[in-house]
């Protein structure tokens, strides 16, 4: 029983649309998962029922062994600002704070005094090779860049699960490669999980395993590769 | 050109989009009704001027044809003008304006309102005054439709023709010999004109910024789009083409509805009194020409900010897809403010008003330059020293875009302006008398005061008021009892009506009359500029809170979703409008009081006083509440679970 999150029997529809039909889904420490499938078969909405950003028409989803999918908005606002990292396409990053800050907003937010928060933002530029690009703003930035300060942001608050939904979907195939290693590696050496929806199979390579969505359904059994 | 093109934009833009396009429409809408009002009211006081003309005769160098005398006479609270025609000898001169004929002597033509009165107060307090009127003045020869006005024809050797009477305009105008009763405009009637015109630049120079910010909304809500479209491969003049014409398009539909606004408010503002009455509904509607040059000037105005606020995307296709450090505001910004306000001291209440308004207004344009400048100041200094996120966001958000900060706090800004530059302006009340049983008073000829005390004995005697007579120098003093009232004191003015040839009786409060119709004419002047400023500093700080909201709903959405709470957000937009608010409104309060020093009479007043403090209570206040109304929006686009760039 070391997993971390599950999601049990997901069901999720948009008035005709089935957009999930029963997904179970577990997701042991330190895993990184990759969620794959045509377009339109329900991979975001799973990711968002399982972050706690939509709340699921039927089934379960425990964090830790406790229910979060019950919870009110409030409660699991908080809890994605504490538990969870989000790295998306793009248009996560404030565009008038300079990178650093963009980093250290989770910090802040969480109470962190803002010397200190920019401080700990800034351990990360080194190792996710953003040298010397603490100040600029994200229109200065490349897109593989700014989805790496967009990785330092969603890892920076040492969050339990980090979700990321094809972050690398606007970048070039190279790009995409460099970002999708930092980001496993960066999440491996956290101790946190990782979830990414992708397109991509090279991309999904970097994950400890793959589960396929087809029209709301998993083709492989999400509970256990 | 493009329109077919331009058109599918606007009705493609998708609900957003068209929200845009509404937000636009009401903006222009209300800046066209305001701006109507103010253009309005300039013609208005105008077109009272010149009915007035024919009271305030031109002394004929050749040709005379009549003799035109006035004075004011009172009744209750209300002035009269009673106005004196004798033709000369042989002479039959056109009649005045609103007379079917020029008056024969013993003739008496009342204005409705007067004739009315007449026949509402019993006969021995007004009417027999003015003894069997011969008929009613047309609205012509009236300033306004509650004026009490009485025409009286007179033999041109009458008494009243001949004697001399006071230079002082307050006791009227002595007998001149006209060529023709066309007049001149009096000196009043000027001074009202010009504090119009003053009025109306501080009414109109917001309005016109209001109106380029409701078309840089426009652009703003298009400008990703058409950075796509520029990407495409549109050429810079389709691109511009295209978002002019639309922009254009809206605003010419929003200053249709801003007319046919004012059009419907009309019988309203008519109420609103001014020199002792409302207005003839028709002075206040334009003329076609001037509502046609509105009509034409407001989307010509919100086109050409368009085309401003679009250079940027035509310049780089990249220059709005991507965002970068904005260039810093340039300091000549304030140079201009300092340079405009190093002339005011200079100015004094004698500098023609033409100079004056043109400096107010060139100051105003100046507060609104240096704005922007001393927003992105700001921005640092509380992005510099934040503490909280919700701060850190403000100061970041004021740096990154000072223009639009400064947009959604400049109209209360640049009213504080107006409240500040009024505020000290005003002056203060009059001593009212210190009560006591009335008196009236009346100068007689030289040298026949006794004859004259004798005379208003006995007819005060047979109109039974019990009044004691006597003279002080040239002037004879009527006391009423300490228990006259009101009645009792017209029933004696009635009784020593024309007692001097040309003269009235008068109170200390009828002498004081005009000096508290003037005061009591700056306020409501006041009121209205100041209630203007603020709708429209309200409406604007509302129409950009939800602009600035659908512009960033990809990023608040997406800072939603990571567990950002909606109230930090919220905090940090109300902060993004205080801070700058709190500052440039004092800001401007102090600058506009400066303004004002030159043209201060006496010191600073309670009522002065107020009137800012009001202000700035109602400014915050309206701009809370504008923000606030625009915080479901934000709760609305940041729900979106997946937000996308549309
Ligand atoms: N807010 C919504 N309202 C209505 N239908 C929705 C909504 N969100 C998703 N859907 C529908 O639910 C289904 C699954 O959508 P989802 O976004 O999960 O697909 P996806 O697998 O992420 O696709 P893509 O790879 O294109 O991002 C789709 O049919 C979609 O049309
Ligand atoms: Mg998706």
């Amino acid at each position: 029983m070391n997993d971390v999150l599950v999601g049990r029997a997901l069901a999720k529809r948009f008035g005709q649309t089935v957009a999930l039909g029963g997904v179970d889904i577990a997701v042991r420490a330190g895993e990184a998962v990759a969620i794959m499938g045509p377009s339109g078969s329900g991979k975001s909405t799973l990711l968002h029922c399982l972050a706690g950003i939509m709340k699921p028409d039927g089934g379960e989803v425990h964090l830790l062994g406790q229910r979060i999918d019950a919870l009110g908005e409030r409660r699991r606002s908080a809890l994605r600002r504490t538990r969870f990292g989000f790295v998306f396409q793009f248009g996560q990053l404030l565009p008038e704070l300079p990178a650093e800050e963009n980093v250290a907003l989770p910090l802040m937010l969480g109470g962190v005094p803002r010397a200190q928060a920019v401080r700990q933002a800034r351990e990360w530029f080194g190792p996710l090779g953003l040298q010397s690009m603490e100040s600029r703003r994200p229109g200065e930035l490349s897109g593989g860049q700014a989805q790496r300060v967009a990785i330092a942001r969603a890892l920076v608050s040492k969050p339990a699960v980090v979700f990321a939904d094809e972050p690398t979907g606007a970048l070039d195939q190279q790009t995409g490669q460099e970002t999708m290693r930092l980001l496993v590696e960066a999440t491996k050496h956290n101790g946190a999980c990782l979830i990414v929806v992708t397109h991509d199979p090279n991309v999904a390579a970097w994950c400890d395993r793959t589960v396929e969505v087809r029209d709301g359904r998993l083709l492989t059994s999400g509970a256990l590769a | 050109m493009n329109l077919d093109l331009t058109w599918r934009l606007l009705k493609g833009g998708g609900r957003r989009g068209l929200l845009g396009a509404w937000l636009t429409l009401g903006a222009v809408a209300v800046a066209t009704a305001l701006l109507l009002f103010a253009v309005a009211a300039n013609s208005a006081f105008q077109a009272r001027a010149e009915r007035g003309a024919w009271r305030n005769p031109v002394p004929a160098t050749s040709g005379a044809v009549a003799i035109e005398a006035s004075r004011f006479d009172f009744v209750r609270d209300r002035a009269i003008t009673v106005v004196d025609l004798a033709a000369l000898d042989g002479r039959t001169p056109e009649p005045p304006p609103g007379l079917p004929r020029f008056p024969a002597p013993g003739e008496v033509w009342l204005s409705p309102a007067l004739a009315e009165l007449a026949r509402e107060l019993p006969a021995d307090q007004l009417a027999e005054r003015y003894p069997a009127p011969k008929g009613v003045l047309g609205d012509e020869a009236l300033i306004h439709p509650d004026e009490l006005v009485a025409v009286v024809g007179r033999q041109a050797d009458a008494p009243e023709m001949t004697a001399a009477r006071s230079d002082d305009w307050l006791l009227g105008k002595p007998p001149v010999k006209v060529a023709s009763l066309a007049g001149t405009p009096s000196e009043d009637a000027q001074a009202y004109r010009m504090l119009s015109l003053v009025a109306s630049v501080l009414m109109a120079v917001p309005l016109l910024v209001f109106g380029g910010a409701a078309a840089r909304l426009t652009v703003a809500r298009r400008d990703q789009r058409l950075a796509a479209l520029r990407l495409v491969g549109a050429t810079p003049g389709q691109v511009v083409g295209m978002t002019v014409t639309e922009a254009v398009i809206v605003a010419l539909a929003g200053a249709l509805a801003g007319a046919a606004a004012f059009a419907l408010a009309v019988p309203l503002l008519a109420g609103i009194e001014m020199q002792g009455g409302r207005w003839f509904a028709a002075d206040l509607f334009p003329g076609p020409l001037v509502l046609a040059g509105v009509l034409v000037a407001v989307p010509l105005l919100v086109g050409l900010s368009a085309v401003a606020g679009l250079r940027r995307v035509v310049v780089s296709p990249l220059g709005v897809a991507k965002r970068e450090t904005p260039p810093a505001m340039r300091f000549v910004r304030v140079l201009a403010l300092l340079a405009v306000l190093a002339v005011f001291p200079m100015l004094t209440r004698g500098t023609s008003v033409s100079i004056i308004a043109a400096a107010l207004a060139l100051a105003f344009l100046c507060v609104n330059l240096a704005g922007p400048w001393v927003v992105g100041l700001i921005g640092r200094i509380t992005a510099g020293t934040a503490r909280s996120p919700a701060r850190l966001l403000a100061g970041r958000r004021l740096v990154d875009d000072p223009r639009s900060a400064w947009r959604t706090v400049s109209g209360v800004a640049l009213t504080g302006f107006v409240a500040g530059f009024l505020g000290l302006l005003s002056p203060a009340t009059f001593d009212q008398d210190a009560g006591g049983p009335p008196q009236l008073r009346i100068t007689a000829p030289a040298g026949q005061a006794d004859q004259v005390v004798r005379q208003a004995r006995e007819r005060l005697r047979e109109a039974g008021v019990t009044a004691e007579v006597k003279p002080v120098k040239d002037v004879v003093v009527a006391a009423l009892g300490s228990s006259a009232g009101e009645a009792e004191v017209d029933r004696a003015r009635t009784a020593l009506t024309g007692l001097v040839p040309g003269r009235t009786p008068t109170t200390k409060a009828d002498d004081g009359r005009f000096g508290v119709e003037i005061l009591a004419d700056v306020r409501v002047g006041t009121i209205v500029v100041l209630s203007v400023s603020f709708l429209v500093a309200i409406a604007s700080s509302g129409i950009t809170a939800m602009s600035s909201v659908l512009d960033r709903r990809q990023t608040y959405g997406l800072l939603r979703l990571a567990g950002t709470p909606l109230s930090v957000l919220d905090r940090a937009r109300r902060s993004e409008t205080l801070i700058p608010l709190a500052v440039m409104g004092g800001g401007a309060i102090l600058v506009g009081a400066f303004c004002a020093m030159p043209f201060m009479i006496g010191g600073v007043n309670a009522t002065g006083a107020i009137t800012l403090g009001a202000c700035v209570v109602a400014g915050f206040a309206g701009v809370i509440g504008a923000g606030a109304l625009s915080r479901p929006l934000l709760r609305s686009v940041t729900a979106d679970p997946a937000p996308r760039p549309d």
